[in-house]
């Protein structure tokens, strides 16, 4: 598993902000493996979407379904590994 | 000078879970809380503060009692954003948010809004262990296959039971054709297809047959001339007094077009959306329809921003 710099898991954090407007968040606030659905951040399926969106727009990388969603979500660490991944395999 | 633009009061449908009211909640030292949580026990059994604390979601008539929750605290945040200073220009209300709706416009008293939700709340449990049916959310997917779906899987009576954005949807039917819609909508590459916490088919055409049922629970009450408008989400036009019966005798039967709904009040000069309830789906529903919609959900402040309209008066 490639491992991210600090500068991309910092960009992630800003698209999460970003992408659900969470206003009242920095960076710092989220932590790097701390999960993003359910307890941690709370997200819901709706701001998975925007989140799939957001990376397609951002790094342009796929979410292609469910399956591969619910393992890139799990966390900003996975969604930078997923990033990383998909934009070396080019 | 600020420009002012409207302001949206948009009351959601049933939680999506159980609110937890423990002690040290913020919301429980608001003495809109305390007035509205006393005023309901003089006519209802249901317990706000005691069900936020000791409910199961496999206890009986969960559901009922989540939408009993779902109109009271939508009633208390509403009493709080007043309170603050904000008026909304106009009301819309998404699935059973039309209850609370109607109690803030005036249309009907908080105690026959108490009365109505519990009642048809009551109606929609028979009906779940007559016919067991649900709902799905599906998200990711567009509206083609999802009517793709819902033929493919003809014989379940599927429905679409809420429009709620580009590749946002409910589907309703029948317990089984519900898991074999999840199923088939995730392995066409939905981003999430999951049960929602409903045993009846709310919003499809099966629910109709309830139509008379909900017109004799209501034939005592008089609808009075609504204070702020209610967007009709089928007409996309305000809701006539006179229509106030015909609709929520049907309402549960037909699907929510909250998509068009959000469209026509941006159409209309919306720009502030605030989502009168605890949760935040519709305020995250709103974004997603229009990104640049100012969008925020009472249940999620403790203290309000400022209305718009007293930076305005002040500015001046």
């Amino acid at each position: 598993m490639p491992e991210p710099t600090n500068d991309l898991i910092e960009k992630i954090k800003q698209l999460i902000i970003t992408r659900l407007k969470l206003v009242d968040m920095t960076p710092e606030m989220i932590e790097t493996d701390a999960s993003l659905f359910g307890g941690g951040l709370g997200l819901d399926s709706i701001d998975a979407l925007e989140l799939v969106l957001g990376l397609e727009k951002e790094f342009g990388v796929v979410i292609p379904d469910a399956e591969v969603g619910k393992k890139v979500f799990q966390s900003v660490r996975t969604m930078a590994q997923y990033v990383l991944e998909q934009t070396q395999a080019v | 000078m600020i420009s002012k633009g409207k302001i949206a009061f948009c009351f959601s449908g049933q939680l999506r879970e159980r609110l937890m009211l423990e002690d040290l909640h913020p919301l429980r030292k608001d003495p809109h809380f305390k007035k509205w949580t006393e005023r309901a026990s003089l006519v209802t059994q249901f317990d706000l503060l005691n069900f936020s604390l000791k409910g199961e979601e496999a206890e009986t008539g969960f559901n009922l009692k989540l939408q009993i929750s779902t109109y009271l605290l939508s009633m208390i945040h509403f009493h709080r954003l007043r309170t603050a200073g904000w008026v909304p220009d106009i009301l819309a209300e998404h699935s059973m948010g039309i209850y609370a709706a109607l109690a803030a416009s005036e249309a009907i008293t908080f105690e026959e809004g108490l009365f109505i939700t519990e009642s048809i709340g009551r109606l929609l449990e028979r009906e779940g262990t007559l016919r067991r049916g649900g709902l799905a959310g599906i998200i990711g997917l567009p509206l083609g296959e999802i009517e793709k779906i819902c033929h493919d899987l003809n014989g379940h009576h599927l429905s679409i039971a809420n429009y709620n954005g580009s590749m946002q949807f409910v589907l309703s039917g029948e317990e089984e054709g519900v898991e074999k819609a999840i199923s088939l909508a995730l392995s066409r590459k939905a981003i999430s297809a999951s049960r929602l916490s409903f045993d009846t088919a709310l919003h499809s055409p099966s629910l109709l047959s309830l139509r008379e049922e909900i017109q004799d629970i209501l034939k005592d009450i008089e609808i009075r001339p609504p204070k702020f408008p209610i967007l009709n989400h089928w007409t996309v036009t305000p809701l006539r007094r006179e229509e106030v019966k015909d609709f929520l005798s049907q309402e549960i039967g037909r699907p929510v077009y909250w998509d068009r709904c959000v469209e026509r009040l941006i159409q209309e000069g919306v720009t502030q959306f605030i989502e009168v309830g605890q949760e935040a789906t519709l305020t995250k529903l709103i974004r997603w329809i229009h990104r640049e919609a100012e969008a925020f959900s009472a249940g999620e402040h403790l203290h309000f921003p400022p209305c718009p309209s007293e930076l305005v008066s002040e500015s001046t």
